[in-house]
């Protein structure tokens, strides 16, 4: 493991680890650490921080001096037209902005006050940490749905003798147990695109992460399928903290306890959702909401 | 940014903000007629009012249902979710205010064809007909203009109503021991208590004005409490 900094960001950790809940950070930086660490953090949800960050794509300036916390236990949507950087933004915090060629972000994304873009901190298991399901599902091909759950425990050094229970559990987790129970070694790909996006939400609780990204997880799906996510959203709020981009503005209503508005890579407005879609405070906000613009 | 978008539903929201504001210029028409009615003893005219009332049902189901169609198929939020379910409001106290012109139409004929009308009581209830008109006027302005001072002056306008209608009671009280005119007066207090109902109608549609404008509802006076000054009930100020 690299040496840990030691500047004053480090500190809410050090004390959290004597009384409150166990530290994100250590993080583990190989496959052969242990998993002990998110293992005792399951159960909790995490306070995530965003300070002062920005993020561009070569000299595009996409996200732009955004201060925001998620609470734990809340669901945050984050919704804006396209392009306003709300994708990028997310993507930040799981530190997948930097994997695109000439993209960059400055700035801190703090879990419970450790900063994962300190000096140090192991990218693998910033994104073991915070889980993400994208868009389209895309659960491995050739694997079957026991692997599929699997292979992210696998790639980070699971003991293999708790993997079949790991797996049921992420399963009936992503409530697709039931469904899937009598055919684990049938491929993920025969499944529904329902099925689909929730054996990915399977396989990111496998690991069994402090925070959960969701870029527009139903906008490939039928309306029956959006609203088992969406229903699934409520339940894992109680495990990880959630932050879902989406277009759908009813669906940000309907699952999200905080609502962000971001317009032209800035947050325009962050409120209680029922606040944002009845009385929203800023002007940009209300043309958006009510389909002025987008 | 972009050109508004939405504009069939923009257009639709507007059309029926329009069409349930129109509704209070029928209960004021009603209401101008109903005093007719009153200082005349018209039972002709008394009938058509209660036969017209129709057409304020149907403006209040017919608005009520679009805008039920546009929750369901637009799901409108922020300042239109409010307007929407402001509208909703003002529908239901034009209906009232037509129920009460149709109240006082029942009544009227009640009283015989020359009954022993007592001028000063009859004049103090026109007078408060034609202040009650003035009030669903600018109930309807203040709406349409989202003009909180406005809305909140209701109060004001609507005290005097409320006076005129004690006054009225206190006439009654003192027209004597005839049993006629007794019972005149006691069909007048009826009229009377109708009108300074439409004036709270008009008020209740000034405090949708302060829920579109504000996202805030409060009552601009508390009916159990009166005197008792409400919280935020000085929106406008």
């Amino acid at each position: 493991m690299n040496p840990r900094p030691t500047d004053a960001t480090e500190r809410p950790v050090q004390k959290a680890a004597s009384g409150g809940p166990p530290p994100l950070l250590p993080l583990p930086t190989s496959a052969s650490t242990s998993t002990s660490a998110p293992r005792e953090s399951a159960g909790r949800t995490r306070q995530v921080e965003l300070r002062d960050l920005n993020a561009f794509y070569g000299s595009h300036h996409a996200v732009k001096d955004v201060n925001l916390s998620f609470a734990p236990r809340d669901v945050t949507a984050i919704i804006g037209p396209s392009g306003c950087g709300k994708s990028t933004m997310v993507r930040c915090i799981n530190r997948m902005h930097e994997e695109i060629d000439g993209a960059r972000a400055e700035g801190q994304v703090l879990v419970d006050g450790t900063d994962l873009y300190g000096a140090g901190v192991d990218v693998v298991a910033v994104r073991r940490a915070v889980g993400m399901v994208f868009q389209k599902p895309n659960p491995f091909p050739t694997m079957s749905i026991r692997d599929n759950v699997a292979a992210g425990l696998r790639f980070t050094g699971a003991p293999r003798g708790e993997i079949d229970e790991r797996v049921i559990g992420a399963l009936k987790g992503a409530s697709l147990w039931d469904e899937v129970k009598d055919r684990l070694d049938q491929p993920g790909a025969g499944l529904s695109g329902g099925q689909q996006q929730r054996l990915c939400i399977a396989r990111a609780l496998a690991v069994e992460p402090e925070v959960l990204l969701m870029d527009e997880p139903c906008s490939a799906l039928d309306p029956v399928a959006t609203l088992k996510i969406e229903e699934l959203i409520g339940e894992l709020k109680e495990r990880v903290t959630i932050v879902i981009v989406t277009h759908n503005m009813q669906q940000a209503a309907r699952v999200a306890d905080t609502t962000v508005f971001m317009l032209g890579g800035e947050l325009v407005e962050v409120g209680a959702t029922h606040k944002l879609f009845t009385t929203p405070e800023d002007e940009r906000t209300e043309q958006y909401v009510t389909g002025k613009f987008g | 940014m972009v050109p508004e978008a939405r504009s069939h539903y923009r257009e639709e929201l507007d059309q029926l903000e329009a069409s349930a504001l129109g509704g209070l210029d029928l209960a004021r028409s009603a209401l101008d007629r109903t005093l007719e009615v009153i200082e005349h003893i018209d039972v002709e005219l008394a009938q058509l009012v209660i036969a017209d009332d129709d057409r304020i049902d149907g403006r209040y189901l017919e608005v009520h249902q679009a805008l039920i169609n546009l929750l369901a198929t637009q799901t409108p939020v922020a300042t239109d979710l409010r307007l929407i379910s402001a509208l909703l409001h003002v529908l239901k106290n034009v209906e009232r205010m037509g129920d009460q012109c149709v109240n006082i139409c029942k009544v009227i004929p009640l009283s015989g064809n020359e009954p022993p009308a007592d001028p000063q009581m009859t004049e103090l209830i026109l007078a408060m007909g034609r202040h009650a008109m003035s009030l669903v006027s600018q109930s309807k302005r203040a709406f349409a203009e989202r003009n909180l001072a406005l809305a909140q002056d209701l109060v004001r306008q609507d005290d005097a109503i409320d006076a005129m209608n004690r006054e009225c009671f206190h006439l009654a009280l003192q027209i004597g021991e005839d049993a006629d005119t007794r019972e005149w007066a006691m069909t007048m207090m009826l009229a009377a208590r109708a009108i300074e109902r439409i004036g709270d109608n008009s008020v209740d549609v000034g405090e949708q004005v302060a829920f579109v404008v504000t996202g805030l509802f409060r009552e601009f006076e508390d009916a159990s409490h009166p005197g008792r000054s409400v919280p935020g009930a000085d929106l406008a100020r």
